[in-house]
Parts: C-alpha cells; structure tokens; sequence
C-alpha cells in the first residue's frame, strides 16, 4: 500500500496531525476548554464552504476563518468569565449559520462530505506544502511559548504576577488551535477533529505521571491513532475520520482495562 | 514599600464601589496581615495591588518589581493537574530568567521540600502544596512577599511550620509580608501591623493597638468596660 502516492501523502499528513492536535489538545484540555476544538472545527467547516463557494484553497479559507473565531472565542472570555461555555455555543450558531446557508445554496464546487469525514485520497501535494507551512510555524510557536502556556494552563493569575502577558500569549495560543484544526480536516475531518484535540490526551491523563510524560506520551497516542486508524480506512475503504476517532476511543479503553488489571 | 491613595473599585467599574476612597501606606519590612469577614473584599484589595485588577479611581505606588505571590490554593489548584514539583519550579525559573539551575533544590530545601522534588503536586498534602507555592514565591528573591489565606485546607503543624518561616524571612532577611487571613490567632501572632476591612473601607492598625481594641471590644461585650474595672 506504501506504493500509493495518496498514501504516502496521507501519512505525511499523519504525522503533522499526530504531532500538532495532541500538543494544543494537552493545553486545551488542562484548561477545561477541550470544546473548543469542537466549536472551532465547526468554523472550520464555515471556512471550508467559503473556499468552495468562491473556489479558493479550502484549507487557506478554514485557517481564516478559525482563526478569526479563535480569536473571538478569547475576545468574549472577557465579557462571560464565569460562563465560558457560552461564547463556543456562540460561536458554533455564527459558524454553523454560515456554513449551512454558503453548502444550500448548492454552489460549492466539490464534494463537501470528504471535508465532512475525512478522506486519504484527497490529500494533494498543494494541501501537503500549506499543512507542512503551518506545521512548523505552530510547532515553533508552541517550542518558544511552552514555558508561558505551561504556567497559564496551570496558574493564570500567578503567570500574571510573575510578569507573563497573558492576553497576549492566549491570542497567539487560540491562533494555533485555529491552525491546527484547519490544516487537520483533510484527513480527519470536520465532525471528529475535537475527537483528535482531546482523546489522546484523555489517555495520556491515566498514566498519572508530570506535564512533559504527559505532554509526549499524548503525541504517541495520537500517532498510534492516526496511523491505525488510517491504516484500518484503508483496508475496509471507508472515511479515516470515524476510524480513527474508533481507534483513539479502543486505546484509551486498552489503557484503562490494563490498569484495571494490573492495580486488581 | 506599597503607597494607596483614594483607591476605588467595584468589578462594575460603576458605583457602589465594593473598596471606597482607601488611603493606605504600607512600610518597608513590615509584616502585614489584611483581615475581614467573608466578602469584604480582602483578596480583592492583594489583586488591585498585585495589578490583576485595574482600580476604577486612584492609584496604587509599590517600590519594588520583585514580588512574590501565593494564590489562595483552592483558587489556582486543579489537584488533577499533572505536573510535578520539579515542572512547576523550572517553569517560574525560566519564566523569571534565573540562570542559577540550583535556585530550585535550594528553594525546596529552605522550607524542607527537598524530598518531593520529583513528586506530583495533587499527590502533597495541603501544607506540603502551600509550602511548593512558597517556595515558588522565593525563587525570584522577592522583596515583597504577597500571600492569599496561606493557612486555607492545611493541617495545624504545617500552619505553624508556615507561620515561623514566613515570619523568620519577614525577620531575618526583611522581606515585606502582606498576607490575606482568615485566621485571626495567625495573624496576632505574626503581623506588626493589621488592615481590617470592612464596609468598603481599610484601616491600618498598629499590632498591639488592634489588640488593645479586641479587648476593649471584648470587654464591652461583656458589659466589663476598662475604665469601670478595678484593678486587682
């Protein structure tokens, strides 16, 4: 199968994704804000049915157009701090409004569904260049900041204190997870992105170990579940996006079963 | 060390102000405990000094940028958190751009933590995470000293491990100590000078003038007002 070119750019893909969904998930997921992943994988969608409509790059339109929600998600956390769960609901209606309104019109010009599920036959080299683009901007954004999210994720007002803008580096840290969802709905797509953000750091989570273990043990689930679950949509020809979102589910299942077994 | 003047705020940023018109100096090397009923706007006063919130009229001046903070633990801890000792420490370190890799064990062992170095923190006690805190506080050799009910969920003996540590470095290396209590025998004990807030306002009292006013107040209770006891 390795022979395919489709393969070979889906698994390129792969890594990306294992790589930049569990390490944004693992700060998401810390500040109980692992929805997030979900409302803005549904602005990715509005994004995506922007780009089809006016036959522009999907993945370009989605990065957009989640970022601009990323970054009104963090603008409202100063208007409802004690009902953040709130502003996704807001921002999920604008989405999904504009998204439904742009794919009835029945002018987009591809097929909406492999963006829906998640395709390993549609990935084209173009996609390749702008996912490895965004790729190592946001893994070099999250090397120079990991100190700064870490001590936000854990403490915000002591980050404050000890001199950490913090407005500053949530704006920056909601533009890579607008990124990161955006450059992820070629192969995942949009309905089990969130599935990606915050399961592998679901299973990280039960190893009980520090921030950093946790932090790498959830990229090696996440590539455990991507390349399973790829592997799996290959042989049954099926989308990769539920079979992998199945897979990540069946491993933190595993984990857990074993722990059961081994502290019985 | 730390100058209020006419500081108003209210979370509105409108009237009622919750703090009204406060005019406070606090002086260097003191050890300052800031006391009051629930809701009287004690940890809200350390914020608008710590510049976590911005005062809606006047103005707070603190002659020092190295301040060390310890967040109230219920606030801040998610004991599900998985970070450990270590991880918590060598984040401030880097933060702070402290070059002296050392800083961290030394921290630790200053208040006897040396041992959980490398454990979780949601797996310490209440006093053994307050203590982590502390130390996390000192690393940047802070000259002001800004603590958020330290007492709050630990257990009697590390209550008092924690009392004679922060009042030895209030003692020995004349940091100025500002803590929020609800703990009014701590704060006695400890402080030289008390804030007692109360209807939107603080007053600044002198340690034994405050004790002064508890027995009065104590005494009148009793209907056993100074000046109408004799002296045995």
């Amino acid at each position: 199968m390795f022979e395919y070119t489709f393969i070979q750019n889906a698994l390129i893909a792969a890594i990306f994704i294992s790589i930049l969904c569990p390490s944004v998930g693992t700060f998401l997921v810390l500040k109980r804000y692992s929805m997030m992943g979900d409302t803005l994988s549904h602005a990715s969608f509005a994004g995506v049915a922007l780009g089809l409509v006016i036959n522009r790059n999907p993945i370009i339109c989605a990065f957009i157009f989640t970022s601009v929600c990323a970054l009104l998600i963090e603008y409202l956390r100063n208007y409802y701090k004690k009902f953040s769960e709130i502003i996704l609901v807001i921002v999920m209606t604008l989405s999904v409004g504009i998204a439904i309104t742009l794919i009835s019109t029945g002018k987009t010009k591809a097929n909406v569904n492999s963006y829906l599920f998640g395709s390993i036959l549609t990935v084209s080299k173009v996609d390749l260049y702008t996912m490895l683009a965004l790729s190592i901007i946001s893994v070099i954004l999250i090397c120079i900041l990991f100190n700064k999210l870490l001590y936000i994720t854990f403490d915000e007002s002591g980050a404050e204190v000890a001199g950490i803008n913090v407005n500053s580096v949530n704006y920056i840290f909601a533009l890579l997870v607008g990124a990161t969802i955006s450059l992820s709905i070629r192969i995942m797509g949009i309905l089990v992105i969130s599935s990606m953000i915050a399961m592998p750091v679901a299973t990280a989570l039960q190893l009980n170990k520090g921030f950093k273990f946790t932090f790498f043990s959830s990229i090696v689930f996440g590539f455990i579940d991507i390349i399973v679950g790829l592997l799996i949509s290959f042989y049954i020809d099926c989308a990769p996006g539920g079979t992998i979102a199945i897979t990540s589910v069946l491993v933190l299942l595993s984990l857990l079963i074993f722990k059961k077994i081994k502290y019985a | 060390m730390i100058e209020i003047k006419n500081l108003s705020f209210s979370y509105t940023g409108d009237m009622p102000y919750i703090i009204n018109d406060i005019n406070l100096n606090i002086s260097k090397g003191t050890y300052t405990s800031i006391i009051g009923k629930n809701g009287s706007c004690k940890s809200t006063l350390v914020k608008l000094i710590l510049k976590l919130l911005k005062p809606c009229k006047g103005s707070i001046n603190i002659g020092t940028n190295k301040i060390g903070y310890v967040p109230q633990r219920m606030d801040t801890f998610n004991s599900q958190f998985p970070i450990t000792v270590n991880e918590i420490l060598k984040c401030h370190m880097h933060i702070l751009k402290i070059k002296n890799k050392d800083i961290i064990d030394k921290s630790l062992d200053s208040i006897g933590m040396l041992d959980f170095k490398n454990h979780l923190i949601g797996n310490l006690s209440g006093g053994q995470q307050q203590k982590i805190f502390i130390a996390r506080a000192l690393m940047g050799e802070p000259e002001l000293l800004i603590l958020d009910e330290p007492s709050t969920g630990v257990d009697i003996k590390s209550q008092n491990e924690i009392y004679s540590f922060i009042k030895e470095l209030n003692i020995n290396k004349q940091i100025t100590v500002i803590s929020v209590e609800h703990n009014m025998e701590a704060a006695l004990k400890n402080s030289s000078h008390i804030i007692k807030m109360q209807d939107a306002k603080a007053l600044l009292y002198d340690v034994s003038d405050y004790r002064k006013i508890i027995n009065t107040n104590a005494l009148s209770e009793k209907g056993l007002h100074p000046k109408n006891c004799k002296q045995s």
